[in-house]
């Protein structure tokens, strides 16, 4: 039995800069495993433990995914094992093809029932993937699960909800995306990063993955937030007193008191 | 079980046959030397990625990297051949500068700017295809001891034991003084260094420097650049940015009461280095400590199951015309992957079996330059360079400039009224000048 991790191999959007137009230019920026995904990994490590399962980590995208350095960075955090697509024609994909390949390589591996993921990625974040990965499955997908617990095809799992939780009794396969802070994920010691550099990792090619690239939904463009135009208008506090007065008079002005 | 030897090491069989601590570039060398050896290396750096806790870089004396990977020029990310150095002194209002241009520093290379994020990913790159292990964002707490000796390191719960533990993680190095081997630096020993990477396009860097294809400048400015502290300025060309900053020494700015930020926005901001900056986006900033001290920081680089490179060997040198660190780091790491494989051979690696490091370190141009530039620490202390020569230089050459209608004189006589007016004597003049001759 297995519980596949989905992960993305992402830049790290602290390195990365926005341009006056709104145009992000990625170039600098580092990759790494995603923020949330360990949270995922984490989360499956517990129940693989608990139930006996394999935990087997799934990612797709650009070449550097199959590098030594990305396959070290998430088998370190806890998985058994990796199997990944890097393909030129996967590299920065966006959420349609990234679900529909990542749904290809859960059919391709088989004897899986449930496939967990981070909240969303830390370079896009349209909180997409997995509802897609779901749909091309045809499973049901859960948001903002906490807690899990039984064993894959017959779990409990618990949601966030605004203003208390929602425990839900899931039977058959099922698709998870995990809170942020459903769990702290553990940091790789040297021994876990050593071990990682052992356990197996495998390479689909992409021509092996049927029905991916068919995508009804395509990206027509992204911008930015419009900013307000803002009066900028600044009061002097030299004088504290006259300063105040100036300010509650220009609130007036504009009806805001 | 038997107590290990200073000679053999651990007692328990060790995860590697070398340890090597920070990924930049003496770090990368020296395991990437020793996997081509045949050993079995691991490379611990406490960024995320190599590169990533790396302030750019600056110019690098390529030729030495050359021999450790003969397809640097081509293969790596070099961002521009230097050929024009201009030395500049700046005043506040006036910048006396030699600017030397060479077509011959272009055929071979002589020297290149890099920014080290990208070049030390490339480096740990090739370190990986030979066969290191890479282990990145991890720090290491400890250095672990037995028998009087080191025998591997610990990081959080885990434990890595190796024969040799190499230190190479930069100019503080915490493995060192772990293992006993320095002492916290003292300030007049270090220096401060401020930085901006000031991105532009390829074709204004080109303009604004006289460069043609992937050419570039690199300057170095003493004088008002750091508001008369000891120190200097630079600025180098990479492909499509501007590396520019100032290196303070610690002591000296402290006297001052003057802090480094403002400095480096002083220097930023002069009227005769703001236009090439002009219009140009901020894409790194940061600061870094400088070792400055020369050989006197050198001292011990090697003991028993461990050896000191790079910038944690004190392997800097400031000869006031050019600033060099990067070859000697790659210089060391060379000597001491040799050093490392010969007493893995000789299976002795206490400090008198890693000896063969050191030899081959000052039997090399990187150690008799250390030997060399010994003087330098001490005559760049003598603080005329950095105020008052410039202004004199500056005013000579307003005299013979400046056709204000009063009759001209010679220029013996306009050099010998200026230096009356200026503060300094000709006592000084002539000491620092022998001094200099001597030391540079």
């Amino acid at each position: 039995m297995k519980i596949a991790v989905a992960y993305k191999w992402a830049p790290n959007p602290q390195d990365a800069a926005v341009g006056a137009d709104g145009s992000v230019d990625w170039s600098r920026a580092k990759p790494a495993v995603s923020e949330y995904d360990p949270v995922a990994v984490e989360v499956g490590r517990r129940l693989a433990d608990a139930t006996g399962a394999e935990l087997v980590g799934l990612s797709v995208g650009g070449p550097d995914v199959a590098s030594p350095m990305a396959k070290k960075a998430a088998l370190s955090r806890g998985l058994d094992s990796a199997v990944v697509v890097a393909d030129d024609a996967l590299a920065g994909a966006g959420t349609t093809p990234t679900g529909r390949a990542l749904a290809a390589l859960v059919q391709r591996l088989g004897d899986v029932d449930l496939v967990l993921t981070g909240d969303s990625s830390v370079d896009a974040g349209a909180q997409m993937v997995p509802a897609v990965l779901a749909g091309a499955l045809g499973w049901p997908a859960l948001t903002d699960v906490v807690a899990v617990s039984g064993t894959a095809g017959d779990l409990t799992v618990e949601r966030a909800h605004a203003g208390g939780s929602q425990v839900l009794h899931v039977t058959g396969p099922v698709v998870l995306a995990v809170a942020a802070d459903a769990v702290v994920p553990r940091v790789p010691g040297m021994k876990d990063i050593l071990s990682a550099g052992k356990k197996p990792t495998e390479e689909v090619p992409l021509a092996d993955l049927a029905g991916w690239q068919t995508a009804p939904v395509e990206v027509v463009a992204t911008a930015g937030p419009e900013l307000k135009v803002r009066k900028g208008q600044v009061i002097d506090g030299a004088d504290p007193a006259a300063a105040v007065t100036a300010l509650v008079a220009a609130l007036r002005a504009d009806g805001v008191l | 079980m038997s107590e290990p030897t200073a000679a053999t090491g651990p007692d328990v069989e060790p995860d590697f046959d070398v340890i090597v601590v920070g990924g930049g570039i003496a770090g990368c060398v020296t395991a990437y030397r020793l996997a081509q050896a045949g050993r079995s290396v691991v490379l611990i750096e406490r960024g995320e990625a190599p590169g990533s806790k790396n302030l750019s870089g600056g110019v690098l004396y390529s030729r030495v990297l050359e021999q450790v990977f003969p397809d640097l020029l081509t293969s790596a990310p070099i961002e521009r051949r230097i050929t024009r150095n201009y030395v500049q002194f700046l005043n506040a209002t006036s910048s006396v500068g030699i600017d030397y241009q060479d077509a011959r520093l272009a055929e071979p290379v002589n020297a290149v700017t890099v920014l080290r994020a990208r070049l030390d990913a490339w480096l740990a790159e090739r370190c990986e295809e030979a066969g290191v292990f890479l282990m990145p964002g991890v720090r290491v707490d400890r250095v672990i001891r037995e028998g009087g000796r080191v025998v591997g390191v610990r990081a959080g719960d885990d434990e890595l034991r190796a024969h040799v533990v190499v230190a190479a993680d930069g100019v503080n190095s915490f493995v060192a003084q772990e293992a006993g081997l320095r002492e916290k630096p003292p300030t007049h020993h270090l220096a401060v260094g401020v930085k901006a990477v000031v991105r532009l396009d390829e074709r204004t860097v080109a303009e604004r420097f006289h460069l043609v294809g992937d050419e570039g400048a690199a300057y170095a400015i003493v004088g008002d650049c750091t508001l008369g502290v000891g120190g200097g300025g630079f600025l180098y060309t990479n492909r499509d940015s501007l590396s520019v900053g100032v290196v303070l020494r610690l002591d000296d700015l402290v006297k001052r009461g003057l802090r480094s930020t403002d400095v480096f926005d002083h220097f930023l901001g002069h009227r005769f280095i703001a236009p090439f900056l002009e219009g140009g986006e901020i894409a790194e900033y940061g600061s870094h400590l400088v070792a400055e001290g020369g050989l006197e920081m050198v001292g011990h680089i090697h003991t028993d199951g461990m050896v000191v490179v790079g910038d944690a060997a004190g392997l800097t040198l400031n000869t006031g015309l050019t600033v060099r660190g990067m070859d000697l780091a790659a210089a060391s790491g060379i000597a001491a992957a040799k050093g490392i494989d010969e007493a893995l051979t000789s299976g002795d690696t206490s400090e008198a079996g890693l000896a063969g490091y050191r030899r081959e370190l000052f039997a090399g141009f990187a150690g008799k330059d250390m030997e060399t530039y010994a003087k330098a620490p001490a005559f760049l202390e003598r603080t005329r360079m950095y105020e008052e020569y410039g202004l004199l230089l500056g005013d000579v050459l307003h005299s013979v400039f400046d056709h204000d209608l009063t009759p001209r004189r010679h220029l013996s006589q306009v050099v010998r009224s200026e230096l009356k007016r200026s503060p300094v004597r000709l006592r000084d003049l002539l000491s620092d000048g022998l001094a200099g001759v001597r030391a540079l």
